[in-house]
Parts: structure tokens; sequence; C-alpha cells
């Protein structure tokens, strides 16, 4: 199975020809995705799927209407935009509606590979069998997740805006526990290519990371210097971005608000150097060329509702933080009319800047530091200072005088990235991880409020 | 090849009566598609699958209607005037997913193109996928038995969501906006009427053929205050996430609830910050659900005992040396798991393995005693059969086990809420869900909550702010020393419960009555 854009966009005016409210957008996806799945050191589930969805918003004077439907004969298609149509008419206007895009000039950004879209379990299992082999003959407990797909995506609407992408994904990930239940470690990996995968290699880093976390001493909850893995920095910078946007800064919602009103656009809130940027054209975290479906907030892809959609902006290069300094908040495309401000799309693909060195070379010079292979479960405590909690995982050690000294306890932690940022002092080069490329990073004073038993 | 048109299309008229939504032919429940010719592609699919060596094959061929009606009111800063923005979706998704156990290994196969063509390369792919894997497996897949079904299940509804029309749901959230908009100090209320409809069929080679319709409705609104660029503070009214007709939304009296809501967003806002220290607490049923979720629900899944959740969601604290032996809470600690209960979110008649739903102990005068199972998963603790834990989000999610609804049993005597509160010299009482952290193996926890009052000396004072607990679960538990009574249980649905790879979400209930916990640590989080 495949679309290719001709294909596509014959479909997509065969939806447009049956729709007769004024305005009709639409997001068509197709996708075909499969996964293996292992634990307790065996193969637990695997399948594959494809899937078609096809999003119909339909717009009149400020009403909307929104459906999906998922087969592409002529009938079926004709009843769901009438569906979305009768969905409209129920409804009622919302001031915030913005008119739907005319023909956009979308990037194109190559994200699609063959080998990557063809490959099934028998492609996936040697890299399960990788983890499974060493757990089975290390006396460790392996589980994980390989999985790969390929997506076929495109928007439209009445007024000539067509786009059409398509990519490829795959990822991996294994956890591996020792048999005493006092170790854990974890590694993965993200990328468009499985070429660029290597199993083998993750699955050492991750018995590695169990067998010498095993066994921590306990160390009291305290501030304590960290040296943040890459998993871990990107578990924290999502939240964060998410935060950079220009309708929470103005209604005092974030902590980019200033107490009484106006917002910390230009101030400097973070060490010198932190920069973070989305650019949606690197090729190991590739964006789509479209932000957000378009919708009725106006394509920042967050605020809607629905499966319709009619393309939003082009995606584009953004530096969000540069030397420290807030440069740039999201603006969708309703707040930026409202406030008189270009539309800024938040493109994801988040780059943070890093230096050259390894992380053994950061682990090296730092005097002394708790390192932190990822956090889990983390949640916002106090949105006002961007405050959230959440717990190490899969891996910390202490650091002294360059050298990991011993495996620690767990900890949850209450503390803020925005103070992460602000108490950085070094950084590696950047990798992908968690859908990011991030580097590692060691900061001060990083709040652990209670020792966790969890392994 | 026969589009699901044309087989949703026999069952009632054609789109031009699109009047009313709760019209759409063949969308709502009794008009689901034809039960003979999901009978005639199921057989169709098990046949081939027997064919091609599968030693069992289930398929489930389900439709999803997800219907949600939301209602945003804000003060405009600049004008200073209100802001309503309405918003309707009304989605559909149909498909099947087909499982095969080959040599050993499951394989799974699912298409949003329901047709015989499709489901004849399903069961090839299915059964690849099996096979190829098959080498790696340590064990053959083995399944606890269950006797096969021939049967429908339907909830019990007195008025389907679906036939009211979407003008009276937005009426309704707009009412209950203005009402709560007229509290001095409220910047904004949100609102949503949303209901879900799962027309599942499910047929194995075993002989079962099980048809069920589960509907799902939750309706929910928050008032939202804030001092700019200080403080942000809301509280949310979630009366009734229930398995149930619009009934459920009827009775949630959400505009008499309006102003109360709105009210305590204000007070929230003004309230001064909790002082940290041990505290006693009493936590209210639509707090106390999500507490028992993550603590109890969560630490007694099997999958993750086990580890099959080790390298995503976690493992658990109960290991399966500690089944009918670990003390988790508290002689009066009792909980129960079942898919039966009236109204629970995960209540229906049969589990995605074809098992007959039941109710089954988890913690029993404290001590762990059962975990939620699946029927690959039963003999690895030497049981011989599930209880029923099985569920897929999607035609095309792999079934794996699942959280039943996990429900604290109340108090033998009526004791009220007074009597949980005359006992407490400091201590805070908190209702509804705030910001919710625990570890991986469900151990240190960190819960929040949605308001909070100061009880001084048995009495119950004026609300406070910025509070959170951290506790472990087996502490946390031993330190419950009341449990209402019948009279105050009250049925709590959560409906986004997230697990597994690829990952998948999960409704169920946390039935409960409002409850004391002794000397917690309570946190202050501003």
């Amino acid at each position: 199975m495949s679309w290719t854009r001709e294909q596509t966009r014959a479909l997509a005016d065969r939806i447009l020809s049956f729709s007769k409210a004024p305005e009709c957008e639409l997001s068509l996806r197709l996708a075909e995705d499969g996964h293996t799945r292992f634990a307790a050191n065996d193969i637990t589930t695997s399948g594959t799927s494809r899937t078609m969805t096809i999003g119909i918003t339909s717009r009149r004077d400020g009403l909307s209407g929104s459906t999906t439907v998922d087969e592409i004969d002529d009938a079926s298609l004709k009843e769901a935009v009438e569906r979305s149509e009768a969905l409209m008419a129920a409804g009622r206007p919302d001031p915030e509606q913005v008119e739907p895009l005319g023909p956009q000039t979308y990037p194109v950004i190559p994200a699609f590979d063959e080998a990557t879209s063809r490959a099934g379990a028998l492609e996936r299992r040697d890299g399960v069998k990788a983890a499974l082999d060493r757990a089975r003959g290390r006396g460790l407990d392996a589980s994980g997740f390989f999985e790969n797909g390929a997506q076929w995506s495109a928007v439209a609407n009445k007024k000539g805006n067509f786009g059409y992408h398509r990519s490829t994904s795959a990822g991996y990930s294994t956890t591996m526990r020792t048999s005493d239940g006092t170790g854990s470690g974890y590694a993965a990996f993200n990328a468009p290519k499985l070429a660029d995968f290597d199993p083998a290699a993750l699955a050492e880093i991750a018995a590695i990371k169990a067998e010498t976390s095993s066994r921590p001493r306990d160390l009291p909850p305290g501030k304590y210097p960290v040296i943040l893995e890459p998993e871990a920095v990107a578990d924290l910078l999502g939240g964060l971005a998410f935060a950079l946007n220009a309708r929470l800064a103005d209604e005092g919602r974030s902590f980019v608000s200033k107490p009484g009103g106006g917002t910390r656009l230009g101030e400097k809130l973070f060490a010198d150097g932190v920069a973070l940027r989305s650019d949606p054209f690197d090729p190991r975290s590739p964006g789509n060329p479209w932000v957000g479906g378009g919708g009725g907030r106006g394509g920042l892809g967050f605020g809607g509702f629905g499966g319709g959609g009619g393309g939003g902006l082009p995606a584009q290069r953004t530096t969000w933080i540069e030397d420290g300094v807030v440069k740039t908040f999201a603006v969708d495309r309703f707040w930026a009319g409202k406030t008189k401000v270009e539309p800024v799309p938040f493109s994801g693909s988040l780059v943070m800047d890093g230096s050259k060195q390894t992380l053994a070379e950061l682990i090296a010079g730092t005097e002394r530091a708790l390192l932190v292979t990822r956090f889990w479960y983390i949640r916002v405590v106090n949105p006002q200072n961007a405050t959230v909690t959440g717990l190490t995982r899969d891996g910390v050690w202490l650091v002294e005088k360059g050298k990991i000294v011993h495996p620690v306890t767990n900890f949850r932690f209450n503390d803020s990235p925005v103070n992460l940022l602000k108490n950085l002092e070094a950084t590696s080069a950047p990798v992908p991880a968690g859908g990011m490329i991030v580097p590692a990073i060691r900061a001060k004073d990083f709040l652990f409020t209670s020792k966790s038993d969890a392994v | 090849m026969e589009s699901r048109r044309s087989f949703l299309g026999r069952c009632g008229a054609g789109a031009a009566t699109l009047t009313a939504l709760g019209a759409w032919p063949g969308l709502t429940e009794g008009g689901a598609p034809d039960p003979a010719k999901l009978a005639e592609l199921s057989s169709f699919a098990l046949d081939r699958a027997t064919k091609a060596g599968a030693s069992y094959a289930d398929i489930r061929i389900n439709r999803y209607r997800n219907q949600a009606v939301t209602f945003r009111t804000q003060v405009d800063r600049a004008t200073g005037k209100p802001v309503e923005v309405p918003s309707v979706a009304d989605t559909v998704s149909f498909g099947f997913g087909l499982r095969v156990i080959a040599d050993g290994a499951w394989g799974f196969s699912a298409s949003s193109e329901v047709t015989k063509d499709a489901i004849a390369q399903a069961v090839l792919d299915a059964v690849a996928i099996a096979r190829a894997n098959a080498p790696l497996r340590r064990d053959p897949v083995k399944l606890a038995p269950t006797p096969a079904y021939r049967d429908v299940y339907r909830t019990p509804t007195n008025v389907d969501p679906f036939t009211i029309p979407i003008e009276q749901k937005l009426e309704l959230l707009r009412s209950v906006a203005t009402e709560a908009r007229k509290v001095n100090g409220v910047f904004s209320v949100t609102s949503f009427i949303a209901a879900r409809l799962e027309d599942r069929f499910f047929a194995s080679t075993e002989g079962s053929v099980i048809e069920q319709h589960v509907i799902q409705i939750a309706p929910e609104f928050t008032a939202t205050v804030v001092e700019a660029g200080r403080k942000v503070k809301s509280r949310t009214y979630r009366p009734d996430s229930v398995c149930s007709g619009y009934e459920a939304v009827e009775r949630a009296s959400l505009f008499y609830n309006a102003q109360r809501v709105a009210e305590e967003a204000v007070a929230h806002l003004k309230a001064p910050s909790v002082e940290p220290g041990v505290k006693d607490l009493v936590l209210l049923p639509t707090h106390l659900a999500l507490t028992i979720h993550e603590s109890i629900g969560h630490s007694t899944e099997l999958d993750r005992a086990l580890g099959y959740e080790a390298n995503y969601a976690g493992t658990s604290f109960l290991t399966t040396d500690k089944l009918g032996k670990f003390r988790v809470g508290s002689d009066m600690v009792n909980f129960n798991g079942d898919r039966i209960r009236p109204e629970s979110l995960s209540t229906c008649g049969y589990d995605d393995d074809g098992v007959k739903t039941r109710q089954f102990p988890i913690i029993k005068d404290g001590i762990f005693v059962g975990y939620q199972t699946t029927r690959d998963q039963a003999h690895l603790i030497g049981q011989a059969e599930s209880m029923g834990c099985c569920y897929a989000d999607n035609y095309a999610s792999v079934p794996f086990q699942r959280m039943p609804n996990v429900w604290l049993e109340p108090s033998k005597t009526q004791v009220t809420l007074d009597d949980l509160v005359s006992g407490v010299e400091d201590g805070i009482l908190i209702d509804g869900r705030g910001s919710y952290s625990i570890d991986q193996q469900r151990y240190n926890f960190q819960f929040g909550g949605d308001a909070f009052w100061e009880i001084k000396n048995g009495k119950v004072k004026g609300m406070v702010a910025d509070v959170a607990y951290q506790s472990r679960t087996p502490d946390f538990w031993a330190s419950c020393d009341g449990i209402g009574g019948d009279a105050l249980w009250q049925n709590v649905g959560l409906s986004a419960d997230g697990k597994g790879q690829p990952a998948q979400v999960n409704a169920m209930s946390h039935g409960c009555s409002p409850s004391r916990f002794r000397r917690v640590n309570v946190l202050r989080t501003a």
C-alpha cells in the first residue's frame, strides 16, 4: 500500500467535490505500522496494521463540524461530507475561527526510506534477538519494543491549498533488569531509517547500565549538581517548549508571563549559551511540512478539535531561546490577528545546542554530580514557575572527581526546567533522544525531594 | 468487495435524512453492522487462519464512534467582554484486528478495510509474523480455557446519548458557562459532553461469537481564575463518567453546580498556601479514585508483575511471591476487581479474549490476594482461569491485560464524613484530581488535588492551596483508619489510562467512599 502525490490529490479533489459548505478542510493519512514487543526474555506481542483516516471539517460563517471516515468509495465519502455539514449546521458560531489558508508553498522534507517502509517481523527479529541473547547469557531480564512504519499524509481545502508528505519512522528501546531486581538500564533510539539502528549496541548499553546500577546506595534527598543524559533532558524540555506560547503568556498563564501583565519575551531567563530551536529539516528528526491541522485555532496543532484540518502554515526553522534569551513565542493565527503580530507556527523537531565533547568527557570533567539516565511520570506542579515533579529511572550514579563512584537509589524531584537551564554549566554534543536532538547537560542545584524505592 | 457503507446502509435510511445527528443511519445502537455479515466475515477469517496453520485465532470487527461537544467561554482581556467558543466533532472508525497463535507464538494483523481480500491478507501476515518470531520464544503461548459463548451484550441505557441533538448539548454547556461566569473573578469556563460507542464483534476458533455494544458518557466543566503572571487556579466538576445513556448527564445537575464550582475556584485562588508537615488526610471519592488507580490498580496488574511492561509503564512492587501474603493496607482495606458492576467504565459482557467478565478479590483484609489477568498469563502464576481483563482500545491495537474496575469496599457500618473529620486534629480534606505522579513500581507517589480544606480540631475550616502529599503505597494504605459507609460510596470513572507499546488508552471506574489516612507527608507546591 502507498499513496502517490497524484493519487492523494485526486482523492482530496473527489472528497471536496461532494462539499456544499463554503469551506471544507481535509486531512488524509494512510499508515502501515509494524512492531515486535519483548519482555521477560521472550517475545510477547507482534503485529502489523494498515489504517486510513480521513478527517473532514466543514465551515460556514464561523460554524464548523468535524468528522472522520476510513473508506474511500464515493458513497462513503459523500456520506461523511454530509455528516460534517450536518454537524456544522447544528453548532454555534466560533468567534475564534480563522479563514482557511489559500495555496501554501510547503517545503519538501525528505523523510521516506523504502527499506524501512517494507520491513516486517523478520527484519526486526535480529534486533530483538540481540537483546534477548545478551540478557539470557548474562542473567539479566530483557524487555523492549522495536517498531517501524510508513505514513502518507496530505492536507487540502476548497481554497486550493494542498500539501503531501510521506515519511518513515522507526524506534528501538530496551530495558534490562538484574535478576535480583536491584538494577535496571535503558537505551533507546529513533530515526527515519532502520539502517541507522544498531540494536546490539543499544542492548549492550542497557545491559551495562543494569549491571552497574544494581545494589544502589542511599543518598539523602536535597539539592545536587546533576548530569542529565540526553533522554532525561528531552523528558524535561517538551513541557518547557510548549509553554513558550504567546497566548498563554499574554493571558498570564505561563512562566513567561509577568506578574500583573506583560511577558518576558526578550528577557534573559537562562544561562549563557542556552539555545533551543525547532528544525524540521534536521534529517535526524525531520518534521512535517505543515504545522497542525489548520483547524479553528489557526494551525498550531493544539486547541483544535476533531479530525478536520486544511493545512496549517508551512513548517519553518525557529529559534525559541538564544544565548539564554527568550527570542520567540509560538503564535497561532487567531491570536496573531488579535494581537497584530505575525503568526509563528510551532514546528516541533526541537534541537538544543550543545558542545563537541562526549558524555564521557563531560563526566570526566565533573567534580561531583549525580548522573541520571532518564525521568519518569513528569507532571506539572506549578505552571507559573514551570515546576514539575517526577522520578529518576533506569540508573543513577554518583560521579566524583571525573569518575563514576557507585550507583544511587532513585529519587523523586520537584524542580523546574527553567531553573535547570538557568543553572546549566556544561553540555555534551547533541544527539537524537526522545524525539528531539539534545545534549547531555550538567547543572547545579537540582532538587531531589524524596527517595524512591522503585527500580 | 463490499464497502462499510453498504453493509451499514442496510440498517437504515440514507444520509439525506440527516436532520438531527442522532438519526445517523446505522451509527446508533441498534443500527450496528449486520451481525450476519460480520459472522460470515469472521467465519471466513477463522477458516483461513486454521488452514494457514494457526492453532488458535480470533477476530474483532469493531466500530468506534466518539462525539465531543465542547464549549469554552472566557473574558477577552482587551474588551472585558465574554467570548464563547463552541466545538463539535463526531468521528467514526471501523476495521478489524486478527490474532493468531502459530508455532507457539502470537501474530497480529489489522486493517481499516473490512473485506474478504483484506482479511485474507491479514491472515497471511499474522501467521507469517508468528512464525518469524517463534524461534525466539522460550515457551509456547498457552491459553487458560474458557467456554465458547454465543451472546449479545448491551450497556443498559434509558436514552441513547447520540440521539440527543447537538444543539441541546451546546445549550446546556452554554447555560453552565453563563452561570459560572456570573461569579466575579472567573477567567474562563471550559466544558464538554463526550460520548463513546464501541460496537464490538468477537469470534474465535474455539467457537465464541460475541456481539457487544458499549456506551460511555462523560460530562464535565472547569472554572479557571487567573492572577496574571502570579497564580492560576481552577475547580472542576466531574460528576459521572460512566457506562450509561444520556440520563447520566441529566442527573449530573451541571447547571446547579455551576455557581458553587466557580465560587470555589475563586476561593482557591485567594486561599493561603498550606503549611507543610505531617498531617492526616480525609480524601473524597473524586480524589481518592485516582490514588486507588495509581497505587492499587496498577500495582496489581499481572503483566507488570511479570515484567511485560518493564520497558514502558514499569513493573510492580507486588511481585508474584507476595501473592496471598503481603500486607498492602490496614485490616479494613478491601479491594475488588470487576467488569460487571453497573455503570462502571470497564463493564462489559466479555473481554477481548472472549472470557465472560466477573468480580474477583484483589486486597482482602489488607492482604494482597489477586492479580488482574488474561488467558495467556493465568498459567504463569498457576491459575486455571483468566479474570477477564483483556482489552484493546482499537481494532488495530493488540489486546492485552488492562485494568478492570478496581474499587474499595465501604465500611460495614454507616460511617459518615463527619465521623471521619471529627477524628482529625490537624489535617486536609481533598476533593478532585490534581497533579499525579508515581514511580514505575508504584511505591513513591506525589498527588495533588483540585480543592483543599484545612481540618482543625475535628472541624473543616477554610480552603488552602498548593497542597500535595507524598507517600509510599504500603505505608499509605496501612495508615487508613477510616472508610465511609455505603451511603457515601461513589463510582468514579477514569477515561484515559495509558499503557503498552504501542500505547493504548483504557477506561475504568474506581468506586470508593471518603477515607481517612493518618500522618502523611504534606508538601507546599508554591
